[in-house]
């Protein structure tokens, strides 16, 4: 990467299994130096799923994976992000089929979210920590959401729906036929 | 339970949740008008000061500024109780006062503008609680309102609003009282409703007259006619509401921001986003309200209330939008809780250099209760009276009656909460973990554990206005248009579940049109707990007329009188001939569509009812209080979704619940006037890692509201907690407070003298 | 937040060269947790002019031991030394005061050289501009520390001078109870060592801009110690330390040999309560001598108005935490 200052330089992102190539500088920029990912997201490239909310690294409403682990895309530069894959919210449904994350659907069958505007963020943590960690216990799954602020109080039936996911998951686990292939 | 019902009771999936898990949700924020400029607002160094000059030249010149605005160029709007709330002002009230407004093509630019504006102060000293703005020749914020009393009263609730209570006689009152307490408390830690998504608005003018809104709120139409009133009932205004992110009420304040945005927009001939930052909304946006309570209360040996007397202080911040109706409502929810046959309760609303107290969840009882539980709480210390047995007996009863907002009398009519109220006792343990007055329910070494109880109650589920449409369509599909938004309740999805069920349609065939005051009709919207019984009730009267022209319609084709016919999933036939009959469409014909209206008008005369208990553990080395456990306790009528409710419940926590009581609380600088902790790292919420055991005891006896027999109980779970927090922690500690929150320092002070005390008591 | 000049930094000599260049005008950027927060508040009179990010350096994230002693670089990030096992079984006060910090994705990004050399948090001098614009201060060298009139409540109770912020870092309350030093790398290549205790002085650190941390060295006891890292806050998570302790006893069957207790959150720096320490060291310790031993790690402690409480919070928590290194 080009390192002098003033020029126009490329940040490729992998994001939900997808490449871009977005320019730096110049008069064609995509990003600004001052551009966090999570306005690269939302902004440049039109995913509004993942959310801001103190824009200061305290809420994780702007939770993504970034290989695997949890991050807060409000606190990382775009220009830092160079060669990243990354998944947002829009990223957790199978790109081919459409069918939705375990997760997505126990959110749905708890109504694990009231104002919802949390949840993405939510569930992306939650997701990290499934990656980790497949058989959580409630603590783990406590822990791995400390960050991720919920004004709406929507905890109780959060917790629910991942425990639910995850039993439904080692329940298929044990059933190799079942067994999808999924990131 | 509920197998008459098709949907209702029954758990249903939200209907917008899959657009929640999978983030194609749009909130405001996610919203884009084509050609959107965006705003930035320059903000008060000072908490008190005259703008004396603005030099905007150099921004007007930045390249990609649209549109600079000050105190000199703006329409001359104003909103608020009086009307002291301007688009930009010449005076500057608190720290973050708007100054000037910039449009511009990006943030970044209408940020850089900002720097680029020069203004010149005349400062003027501040005064920051009440006692200050209260005190002889202090400061006036406004001219119109001496000594910074604002008038009491709001026009809304009508000439006889309620400003306090004046009823029976309190002298012959407490010359029938076993005990006479006097004391004090406050509920003034400014505690900030908090929702995830900041607030903002997107403007759109048309000249000559013309503005559409696109708001984050849950009412677009009961914002219609206050943004109308703002603009001197001179502007046509149309508002666009969606999923908010969150509001709990406090997103009604965002009024200013809607001025500005109108007036950049009409000064930048573009659309206008104006969106607040977090730091802007913690320090610069509504806040709950501050009280203050002075009381003197006579009680009998039997727990009966004799007298209550006293002031309340409200110090609602710059200004008031609200604030005068919240007392008002107040002090009807101090008698549906409270029943007492002499009440002298004066009320003073005060306004002080600080960010705008306003609407959030508890509307004045919330704050009032706060205040008079702990000073009532040392009456029934004196008598060794048990506050679940005081609280039990003293709640409104079938054949009781208040004086509402509007002054008026209403005699109630409806459930008696007692058995709710004992169900949750019981599943609380109530009886067994109850030790007395000052006693802690444990100790074990440094920690030690207490328990308290609260309770509130709310007429506002039945208050103003909703009216509703339904449309069938021969395709067998029908469309609620309704003016409820989304904001975290479910409240949208329930009133399908209504409508499906009235019209007995597969849910999935009954579809819900935006907010949009160009489209749906009026409502007052889901604020308090009014969504189930109001709001409901217009869906269901929309429904129902939907449906009997419908089986009028049909009555020619099946050759049967209408009251014999019945309509299930698109289909009409003779009662108890479901495999007869014809679709809709046979009915209808493929030209024609059919409209319901519904309207629902006031009704004071029912209330709904929260009791809750909680165990807390306090540490006296530490000054660290934990929540162990909380039960609620209500009577829903008839549970309209089991999950919606129980998260609805379980918000008792957070935005601006009990939390409020441990340690959620706005922070300003006594010098400097300036929030300090307008950030989410210094402004405590409640994170996964602690969450006290939660149970949600809802009884289902019916009430006569409307056909499903529901009342709303949502908003209500906030307001009884944070009483009964400090109940529980002054029991843990042997030492009664009278103050919020509970901060390591307060209970640690506390501590200290009842130390002090209990060796004072030993030497002697 | 204000424009800059942004430059990947392949190296650490690389990145000392460019900071040095840039004067005081330039800034290292790690995990970014810290540093985007003050950049979006604007907190200071002028942004930087110059970012370098540190990410690209390698082999600075290791954790590794050396002889008798454990070399954590200035890039590994709190969740490697949550997760490490080398430190669970050598310094579980790390792990610990790791743990302790923020929440799991500050956790995930931060780092250790980002932790150590963080911006205090003192409510004035973080104050956003967006809202009336910044606030100056003493240690912004503009004008008198607002705290001392204002609101101090989470302001130090030790040997402030002038400035009476604490030091917000966690680690750097458990590395200075287990003597850990940091090797500081500097513009022209050259290397010097001090104390982590001795990166703070009272308004400032003690890096010359152009100066990074490289790694943290920390020395491996002789014999197991006991270990034990507490931390008050008004909430578990997200919360920096109201007050914190980090102690660590070499004991001796009832005896103790020696004892390092380290306060965090009363002082600019991490506070060594040396008085504490002697209590414990030599004789026999039991509850007693924990009590006595919070007695002494308080004593001169000078209050402010709004944070008195933190005194008895110390105490507290200096005597569990020797009761714990007891218990362990
Ligand atoms: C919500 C939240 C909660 C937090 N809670 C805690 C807490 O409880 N305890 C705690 O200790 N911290 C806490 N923090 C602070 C958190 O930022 C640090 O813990 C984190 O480790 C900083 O690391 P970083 O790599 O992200 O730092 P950065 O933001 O990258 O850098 C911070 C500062 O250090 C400088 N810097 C970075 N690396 C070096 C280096 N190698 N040499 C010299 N200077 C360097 C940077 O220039 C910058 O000024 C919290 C932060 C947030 C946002
Ligand atoms: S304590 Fe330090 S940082 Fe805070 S206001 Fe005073 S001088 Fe500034
Ligand atoms: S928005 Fe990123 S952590 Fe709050
Ligand atoms: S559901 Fe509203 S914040 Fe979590």
């Amino acid at each position: 990467m080009d390192r002098r200052r003033g020029e126009t330089r490329q940040v490729r992102l992998r994001v939900n299994g997808q490449d871009h190539v977005l320019t730096v500088g110049g008069p064609a920029a995509d990003v600004a130096v001052t551009h966090t990912l999570a306005h690269t997201l939302r902004e440049t490239l039109g995913l509004t799923g993942t959310k801001v909310s103190c824009d200061r690294g305290a809420c994780g409403s702007c939770t993504v994976l970034v290989g695997g682990e949890a991050k807060l895309s409000c606190s990382m530069l775009t220009v830092e992000c160079d060669g990243l894959d990354i998944t947002t919210v829009e990223g957790l449904a199978d790109p081919v089929t459409g069918a939705l994350d375990p997760l997505q659907q126990s959110f749905i069958d708890h109504t694990a979210f009231q104002c919802g505007y949390c949840t993405p963020g939510i569930l992306m943590s939650a997701k990290a920590l499934l990656l980790k960690n497949p058989r959580p216990t409630q603590a783990d799954v406590q822990e791995a959401l400390s960050g991720n602020f919920c004004r709406c109080i929507t905890h109780y039936h959060v917790l629910e729906a991942v425990q639910a996911a995850v039993e439904a998951g080692a329940a298929s686990a044990t059933a190799p036929d079942s067994r999808r292939a999924r990131r | 339970m509920s197998d008459e019902y098709r949907y209702i009771g029954k758990p249903t999936p939200r209907r917008d949740a899959p657009q929640i898990v999978t983030g194609s949700a749009t909130f405001f924020g996610d919203l884009v008008v084509p050609g959107m400029l965006h705003a930035k607002v320059l903000r008060s160094p000072h908490p008190h000061a005259l703008v004396t000059e603005i030099d905007v030249a150099r921004a007007r010149g930045l390249s990609g500024v649209k549109a600079v605005l000050t105190h000199a160029d703006v329409p001359d709007w104003r909103a608020g109780t009086p009307r002291h709330l301007r688009v930009l002002d010449s005076t500057v009230r608190y720290v973050g006062d708007p100054v000037a407004l910039v449009a511009a093509t990006s943030e970044a630019v209408a940020e850089e503008a900002l720097g680029l504006i020069d203004v010149s102060y005349e400062l003027l000293p501040a005064v920051f609680d009440l006692d200050e703005a209260l005190a002889e020749g202090a400061v006036q914020l406004y001219a119109d309102s001496p000594g910074n009393v604002l008038r009491p009263g709001t026009r809304w609730f009508g000439p006889d609003c309620l400003t306090g209570l004046a009823i029976g006689d309190v002298e012959a009152g407490f010359a029938e009282a076993e005990v006479i307490v006097e004391g004090e408390a406050s509920y003034a830690g400014l505690p900030n409703p908090l929702p995830p998504e900041s607030p903002g608005v997107v403007a759109q003018w048309e000249e000559p007259d013309r503005v559409t809104l696109w708001l984050s709120t849950q009412a677009a139409h009961q914002e219609k006619m206050i943004i109308h009133a703002a603009f001197g009932r001179a502007v046509d205004v149309r508002t666009i509401g969606g999923a908010c992110g969150g509001s709990y009420g406090s997103k009604f304040m965002s009024i200013q921001l809607i001025m500005q945005a109108t007036a950049l927009s009409r000064a930048a001939r573009r659309p206008v986003r104006l969106g607040l930052t977090k730091e802007e909304h913690l320090a610069a946006f509504g806040l709950r309200i501050g009280s203050r309570v002075r009381a003197k209360v006579g009680l009998r040996r039997d727990g009966a209330l004799t007298a209550i007397s006293g002031e309340w202080l409200v110090d609602t911040g710059h200004y008031s939008l609200t604030t005068q109706a919240q007392v008002a409502v107040g002090c009807g929810e101090a008698q549906v809780a409270l029943r007492c046959p002499n009440w002298d309760l004066r009320t003073k609303v005060v306004c002080t250099n600080r960010p705008a107290s306003g609407i959030v969840r508890g509307f004045g009882g919330q704050e009032l209760k706060a205040c008079l539980l702990p000073i009532l709480s040392r009456a029934l210390a004196e008598l060794d009276l048990d506050p679940f047995d005081f609280l039990r007996r003293n709640y409104v009863k079938p054949g009781d009656g208040y004086f509402w907002r509007d002054g008026r009398w209403y005699d109630y009519r409806g459930n008696d909460y007692t058995p709710a109220m004992d169900a949750g006792a019981e599943a609380f343990g109530w009886r067994e973990r109850w030790k007395g007055w000052l006693r802690p329910t444990e100790v074990d070494g440094p920690l030690r554990t207490g328990v308290g109880v609260g309770v509130h109650g709310n007429v506002d589920i039945g208050e103003s206005v909703s009216e509703a449409y339904v449309r069938l369509d021969p395709e067998g599909r029908a469309t609620l248009y309704s003016s409820a938004s989304e904001h975290g309740t479910g409240q949208p999805s329930n009133l399908l579940k209504m409508v499906a069920e009235v019209l007995q349609l597969p849910l999935e065939r009954v579809t819900l049109t935006a907010a949009d005051t160009a489209v749906t009709p009026y409502d007052m919207g889901p604020v308090g707990s009014r969504g189930t019984y109001a709001m409901g009730s217009a869906a269901i009267k929309a429904a129902e007329e939907a449906r009997r022209q419908l089986l009028t319609l049909a009555a020619a084709n099946l050759d049967a009188p209408p009251e014999e016919l019945e309509t299930r999933d698109g289909r009409v036939f003779r009662l108890g001939r479901a495999d007869s009959g014809a679709a809709w469409m046979a009915i209808m014909g493929p030209e024609r569509t059919i409209m319901g209206h519904g309207r629902f008008e006031p009704d004071f005369t029912l209330a709904n009812c929260m009791m809750t208990f909680v165990e807390v553990r306090v540490d006296t080395e530490t000054g660290g209080t934990e929540l162990l456990r909380v039960v609620n306790a209500t009577d829903a009528g008839r549970i309209i979704d089991p999950a919606g409710l129980e998260n609805q419940l379980n918000g008792c926590l957070g935005s601006a619940g009990i939390d409020t009581a441990l340690f959620e609380e706005t922070i300003i600088d006594r010098t400097t006037g300036r929030v300090l902790n307008a950030n989410l790292i210094d402004y405590k919420w409640r994170t996964f890692a602690h969450l006290p055991q939660m149970r949600n005891v809802v009884l289902e006896t019916p009430v006569d509201s409307h056909r499903f027999h529901a009342i709303g109980v949502g908003e209500v779970s906030t307001a009884p907690g944070p009483a009964a927090v400090l109940m529980a922690v002054s029991n843990a500690l042997g030492v009664p407070l009278a103050e919020y929150p509970v901060t390591p320092e307060k209970v640690l002070a506390a501590w200290k003298r009842a130390m002090d005390a209990q060796a004072g008591e030993a030497t002697r | 937040m204000r424009s800059f000049t942004h430059v990947t930094a392949g190296s650490l000599a690389e990145a000392c060269a460019l900071l040095s260049e840039a004067g005081g005008k330039g800034r290292a950027n790690a995990g970014g947790t810290d540093l985007l927060g003050v950049l979006k508040d604007g907190i200071h009179a002028q942004g930087p002019e110059l970012i370098v990010d540190l990410k690209a350096v390698s082999g600075l994230a290791e954790v590794s031991r050396e002889g008798d002693e454990v070399r954590i670089g200035a890039l590994a990030t709190l969740a490697s030394l949550d997760r490490s096992t080398l430190l669970r079984e050598t310094l579980p006060l790390l792990v610990q005061a790791a743990h302790a910090v923020g929440t799991p994705q500050v956790r995930t990004m931060g780092t250790v050289g980002g932790n150590l050399c963080q911006e205090v948090r003192c409510w004035y001098y973080r104050y956003p501009r967006h809202v009336g614009g910044p606030v100056g201060c003493l240690r912004k060298g503009d004008g008198p520390c607002l705290a001392v009139k204002g609101d101090n409540r989470y302001h130090g109770v030790f040997g402030g001078r002038g400035c009476f912020a604490v030091c917000p870092s966690d680690l750097a309350v458990a590395l200075t109870a287990l003597g850990a030093v940091v090797d500081i790398a500097g513009p022209d290549g050259s290397r010097r060592e001090v104390a982590v205790e001795d990166l703070y002085e009272p308004t400032t650190l003690t890096l010359a801009p152009g100066e990074l941390l490289a790694e943290v060295r920390v020395p491996v006891p002789a014999r197991p110690t006991r270990q034990t890292f507490l931390k008050f806050t008004v909430r578990e998570p997200v919360d920096f330390a109201v007050v914190s302790v980090a102690a660590s006893l070499d004991r001796d069957g009832p005896g103790c040999r020696d004892a390092r207790i380290v306060l965090g959150g009363v002082s600019p720096r991490p506070h060594r309560a040396l008085q504490a320490e002697e209590v414990l060291r030599g004789g026999d310790v039991d509850d007693q001598t924990a009590a006595r031993a919070g007695e002494a790690a308080v004593a001169g402690a000078k209050p402010m108005r709004h944070n008195a409480y933190k005194i008895g919070i110390a105490r507290t928590l200096v005597e569990r935490a020797v009761r714990a290194c007891l218990d362990a």
